[in-house]
């Protein structure tokens, strides 16, 4: 199965080199004592992308993130997001973020959770209602708003988490796996959601375990052991690898670059 | 830890009071080496249970030594004033010798904020008298009037009440402080929010003003039990009260902000609870009197910030004392809720 992206992948390529990332990294690192979770990272996501981030636990896919959205200081190396140096703070109402935790409150509803960042983000009420409704049905919770967190399935819990990052309906999502958990049926409803953040013009930015979510991204990362050790359409990283599935691809990838 | 907590404890615990600023006012005319006034005056400075900031002699009668006395009572700078009369000496003598005359007064005029102080003082005068009298004397010529300045009529649960609103204010928003932040970290929601436009100091100002609501609804509610259930006084105006819990809450929800992101994981933040706990408890004049703190540790309480709490309510409620005179007081809870939520944004900046 090819991926949105998978036939464009020349021309996806070429657009990253035009000015206007979105994200753009330059040997970005952070160690953690004597750990290097991420090592002189180097990213590049135009605008209008789905890029997917794949790689084993610990290969510092969450680390990469949450220096993105501002949350770790790097220890080295430049990060840029929406054009601006990180930690941002001009437009950090443009961006959203889910956690990999769960990071919703508990004793709130999920109508609560939902108005609660919508606040934050001084939406107006009108506008709030209208996106809530939308998110609702996109997370199949429409009959749930009412229900504590607390009581909701894990699944639900993490479902109402994606609807919280993407309220604002910002430009540029990072989504750290906002499908684990989530039973297939509903996975497909939020790659057709996906599908259409892109199609408006949207960026997402997500991690995944999932390689048949993988193959849907327009742009894969491979991360291992800190370090980017593959970059392309699912398509190109296949044909690269000489393998028929990214799982390979990685595996080979992997050899490659030894370790 | 807990070794520090048990010292402190075993030191104040119980504790004598001791080091009660008084002031003495001296007029007895008999010869220095007969009076009976200075006698019991130097017995007193043996003692520790008084200091005894002043002596006014005679020679200073110009200056009207009992209403200046009054006055510092009245201002709180001294506990009390004690004072003998120009007769003290001869009316001893007379009511010793012949059992006529009127006896000898000793005049305490004292700030009853605090019961179990003027007891102390009107005791620890009684124990001296008895030791210059010597044992051998059982008509004791001497009496003790009491006139209170404040508090007339208070009572223990009078002085407790204002201690038992600022501890219980201070546990509610420390500890719900700590806690709370516990739960954004683990839950990532604080990660969650400092990816939003809201700012450090806004998700601080925020909490401040939530706890300080929980700390303000608390204290209504015990206030109006104390008053339904004990009758307690409350001389003074009732919103300053509350307005003194209100800083006093968002202080403490600084404080604990600032520990709990200080610290490396929740074990760590809870901790924090009883090493701040425990000496505002015992040092910070709830259950008894500063002056009841051994004296090495006082210092300790004047870097407690419940000791002004309690100090200013108590002065509202038994003083009948309005901002104009418990300014000073204020003003430390102010400066102690502006650091403490400063740092707990700078703080939480930093956690990046
Ligand atoms: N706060 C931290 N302190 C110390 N080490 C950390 C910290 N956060 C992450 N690490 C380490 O950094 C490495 C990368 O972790 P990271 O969470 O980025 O991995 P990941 O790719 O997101 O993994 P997963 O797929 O399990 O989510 C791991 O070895 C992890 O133990
Ligand atoms: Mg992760």
């Amino acid at each position: 199965m090819s991926g949105a992206g998978g036939g464009k992948g020349t021309k996806m390529t070429r657009m990253l080199e035009g000015a206007g990332d979105i994200v753009r990294t330059h040997r970005l690192r952070k160690e953690f004592e004597d750990l290097v979770a991420v090592d002189d990272l180097d990213l590049k996501v135009g605008p209008g992308l789905l890029y997917g981030m794949i790689g084993p636990n610990g290969s510092g896919k969450t680390t990469a993130i949450k220096m993105l959205v501002g949350l770790l200081r790097p220890t080295a190396g430049k990060a840029y997001v929406l054009g601006e140096k990180v930690p941002i703070v001009d437009n950090i109402s443009r961006i959203g973020y889910m956690p990999q935790e769960m990071a919703i409150y508990a004793d709130l509803t999920v109508h609560e959770n939902l108005e609660l960042f919508s606040r934050l983000y001084s939406m107006d009420r009108e506008l709030f209602e209208k996106r809530e409704r939308e998110l609702l049905k996109v997370i199949d919770l429409s009959d749930r708003r009412d229900a504590l967190v607390s009581q909701l399935s894990g699944g639900m819990k993490h479902r109402t988490s994606l609807a919280c990052a993407l309220m604002h309906d910002p430009e540029v999502v990072f989504l750290d796996e906002p499908t684990v958990g989530v039973d297939p049926e509903l996975r497909v409803g939020f790659w057709k959601y996906f599908a259409d953040l892109k199609a408006r013009g949207k960026t997402v930015i997500m991690t995944t375990h999932y390689m048949d979510e993988a193959v849907r991204c327009d742009l894969v990362g491979m991360m291992r052991l800190g370090r980017l050790i593959g970059e392309g359409t699912p398509k190109e990283l296949m044909a690269m690898t000489s393998t028929s599935d990214l799982e390979s691809a990685f595996m080979t990838m992997a050899r490659k670059v030894g370790t | 830890m807990p070794l520090i907590m048990i010292t402190i404890f075993g030191y104040t615990f119980g504790g004598d009071v001791k080091n009660i600023d008084v002031c003495v006012v001296n007029l007895d005319q008999a010869p220095a080496n007969q009076s009976m006034a200075g006698a019991i005056i130097s017995e007193l400075g043996t003692r520790d249970t008084l200091d005894i900031v002043r002596v006014y002699s005679p020679s200073d009668a110009y200056l009207d030594p009992v209403a200046i006395g009054r006055e510092k009572v009245e201002d709180a700078d001294i506990w009390a004033i004690i004072f003998f009369n120009e007769t003290f000496t001869q009316d001893a003598a007379a009511i010793a010798g012949d059992g006529t005359g009127q006896s000898a007064l000793v005049r305490l005029i004292a700030d009853g904020t605090n019961p179990n102080i003027v007891q102390a003082i009107s005791n620890d005068i009684l124990t001296a008298i008895r030791a210059v009298l010597g044992t051998s004397a059982f008509v004791v010529p001497i009496s003790i009037s009491t006139d209170l300045v404040y508090g007339e009529g208070a009572r223990f649960i009078d002085f407790f009440a204002p201690g038992v609103m600022g501890l219980a204010a201070m546990m509610v928003t420390f500890m719900l402080s700590i806690i709370s932040f516990i739960h954004e970290r683990t839950t990532s929601t604080l990660d969650r929010l400092l990816t939003t436009p809201v700012t450090e100091g806004e998700i601080v100002a925020g909490y401040a003003l939530a706890f300080g609501l929980v700390g303000l609804v608390q204290s209504i509610v015990i206030i109006l039990t104390a008053v339904a259930l004990f009758e307690i006084q409350i001389v003074g105006n009732p919103f300053t009260v509350l307005l003194i819990i209100f800083v006093f809450g968002a202080g403490n929800q600084g404080m604990g902000f600032l520990l709990s992101s200080l610290a490396k994981n929740e074990f760590q933040a809870i901790q924090f609870i009883p090493l701040i706990l425990f000496p505002s408890l015992l040092l910070s004049g709830v259950f008894w009197p500063i002056e009841a703190v051994p004296a090495f540790l006082r210092p300790v309480s004047y870097f407690v910030p419940l000791t002004y709490a309690v100090e200013g309510m108590r002065s509202i409620m038994i003083r009948g004392w309005g901002m104009g005179s418990i300014w000073p007081e204020f003003a430390v809870l102010v400066i102690f809720a502006g650091i403490m939520l400063l740092l707990s944004a700078y703080s939480l900046r930093k956690r990046r």
